[in-house]
């Protein structure tokens, strides 16, 4: 079970995966950077954004309410934008390619 | 010399009683962080923890190291720890003091469940609207002392702002709001305080807790188009409404999160803008560079000093063995000064391009949900002070002159931050 991440300078990072953490979680917990994720993952702060391109989108579940509004709030003005921390890994996301912006606050 | 005997003292102080430390903690910060990342205090068991990276890894794993002792630090534990995973013990010993009661000392999966309830009241919406209220309330704070040409900024200011703002967040009607403010004094602040657990009668939770109670049960049975009827019909993930001493205790929690840390931050950015005029000329030049004058200030100032992490498993960190059972102390504000993250730590430098990077919120799952509204906070409070306030001065009446000045910092192991500040100023034409 695999997810890459990659930095916004190309540098990409591939992990173990656990299935049931967030992407987000999976990232932190194995140390990689440019996910901040200050808040936690409580989908308040905004700051564990990534970028997923349509194919990797449809197999995950989509944004909820709460998530849409707060990547319009920080100014996100990518469509393929989700906060990490609201993505779970699943089986069918095995080998996810995700980008990170090159910094998670103005 | 002079270094040599400043050692040797800071070998046999207990950092948990000294009176000397809180009016420079730092000093004593290096001299730790000098012995390693991490690093055994000779009394009480405690593991100091010194360095940004390590103190993020513990930050972060929460399988390994419990909150159980968040804000309880370094006192006796309830129990003996005993095996090679405590888990157990800690789940089992949570009733009775309220310390161990509070969403900051959950474990997964408790917290995980609490913390949802909470999502709702952070949302971007309600922040967008506290903002126009924290704008109100500036101003009227401000007209309550703009004729005197001084103010002491902690109980005249940041203290009723951050009570209000925290009650307006949660919906107090207005009406109520005097009755919130004479809850909490600025002597009422007492987290980690250095004479050991404070009692509980001492405690203005209650008393809080008691006004939520009413107005959930209210709001269940009378539901209106409210922040507290949202507030009393927020729902756990799996459907169930929480009770409403559950719902309450959390409310109650919030003020006491989003109160003392964030006043203290108030205070110490008042005091860098009035001891450093020129700083305050460019500020107010460059109204956009607020925000990261607030950054640097939370991670050069660190109103919570410390915080508290309980090894649930035996762990090694760097060359440091810990065992189940032994308290970590964060140090939050030596983590923030450390040369390996930041450069020239010890200096405020308002450009810093990494100063956010602080862990003054904390990181991981425990990390400050109230994050952004304090930040809003911050900056709406300097906003309307420069706004209504000509010049921000040190009162040299009461601080004494340039090159003199005494400052009083918090008796507090985990709080660190100015017990008042007195500014005079001219009002803005």
């Amino acid at each position: 079970m695999k997810i890459t991440y990659i930095e916004s300078d190309g540098t990409p990072h591939t992990v173990d995966a656990t299935i049931g953490w967030s992407i987000m979680e999976n990232a932190v917990k194995n140390g990689v950077p440019g996910i901040l994720a200050e808040c936690g993952g409580s989908a308040t702060c905004g700051t564990c954004r990534i970028y997923v391109e349509a194919d990797w989108q449809g197999k995950m579940s989509p944004p909820h309410p709460d998530e849409t509004t707060l990547l319009e709030y920080v100014e996100e003005e990518r469509p393929d934008a989700r906060l990490s921390c609201q993505v779970s890994m699943t089986e069918s996301l095995n080998g996810l390619v995700v980008r990170m912006p090159e910094r998670q606050y103005s | 010399m002079e270094l040599e005997l400043t050692t040797k003292r800071f070998e046999d102080v207990d950092y948990f009683t000294d009176r000397s430390l809180p009016d420079e903690p730092h000093s004593y910060f290096e001299f730790l962080r000098a012995q390693g990342p991490l690093t055994r205090l000779p009394l009480r068991g405690v593991v100091a923890v010194t360095g940004y990276n390590e103190g993020n890894a513990i930050f972060r794993n929460e399988e390994r190291f419990s909150s159980y002792n968040a804000a309880y630090g370094p006192n006796p534990l309830p129990f003996t720890p005993e095996g090679e995973d405590i888990t157990d013990q800690i789940e089992s010993h949570r009733d009775g003091n309220m310390i161990f009661r509070m969403i900051s000392t959950f474990d997964p999966p408790n917290h995980t469940r609490l913390r949802m309830l909470l999502r709702g009241l952070f949302s971007p919406k309600r922040l967008v609207e506290n903002e126009k209220f924290m704008r109100r309330l500036a101003d009227g704070l401000i007209d309550e002392f703009i004729a005197n040409g001084t103010v002491e900024i902690v109980s005249q200011f940041a203290l009723p702002f951050a009570t209000l703002v925290i009650a307006d967040l949660l919906g107090v009607p207005e009406e109520d709001h005097k009755l919130f403010r004479r809850i909490f004094s600025a002597s009422g602040m007492r987290t980690g305080s250095l004479d050991g657990v404070p009692k509980q009668e001492d405690n203005p939770m209650p008393k809080i807790e008691g006004h939520f109670i009413g107005y959930i049960e209210d709001r269940r049975s009378n539901p209106r188009n409210d922040v507290l009827t949202d507030l009393a019909n927020t729902r756990y993930p799996d459907g169930s409404l929480p009770p409403v001493k559950d719902v309450a205790a959390l409310s109650a929690f919030l003020f006491a999160a989003g109160q003392e840390a964030t006043v203290r931050v108030a205070a110490a950015m008042f005091h860098i803008l009035a001891e450093d005029q020129a700083l305050q000329a460019r500020l107010r030049e460059e109204r956009s560079l607020i925000p990261n004058f607030a950054e640097e200030t939370l991670r050069l100032e660190s109103a919570v000093k410390s915080g508290f992490r309980l090894a649930k498993v035996r762990a090694t960190i760097g060359d440091v063995e810990i065992e189940a059972g032994t308290p970590l102390m964060m140090c939050i504000a030596a983590m923030n000064r450390d040369p390996a993250k930041f450069e020239d730590p010890n200096a405020f430098k308002l450009d810093r391009k990494n100063a956010r990077d602080h862990v003054a919120f904390g990181r991981g799952i425990h990390s400050c949900i109230g994050a952004p509204l304090a930040r809003i906070e911050l900056k709406v409070t300097v906003e309307r002070m420069f706004d209504r306030i000509a010049d921000i001065r040190i009162d040299d009446a009461k601080h004494g002159p340039v090159g003199n000045r005494t400052y009083r910092y918090a008796p507090s192991y985990i709080v660190r931050g100015l017990t008042e500040l007195h500014l005079a100023f001219t009002p803005a034409s």
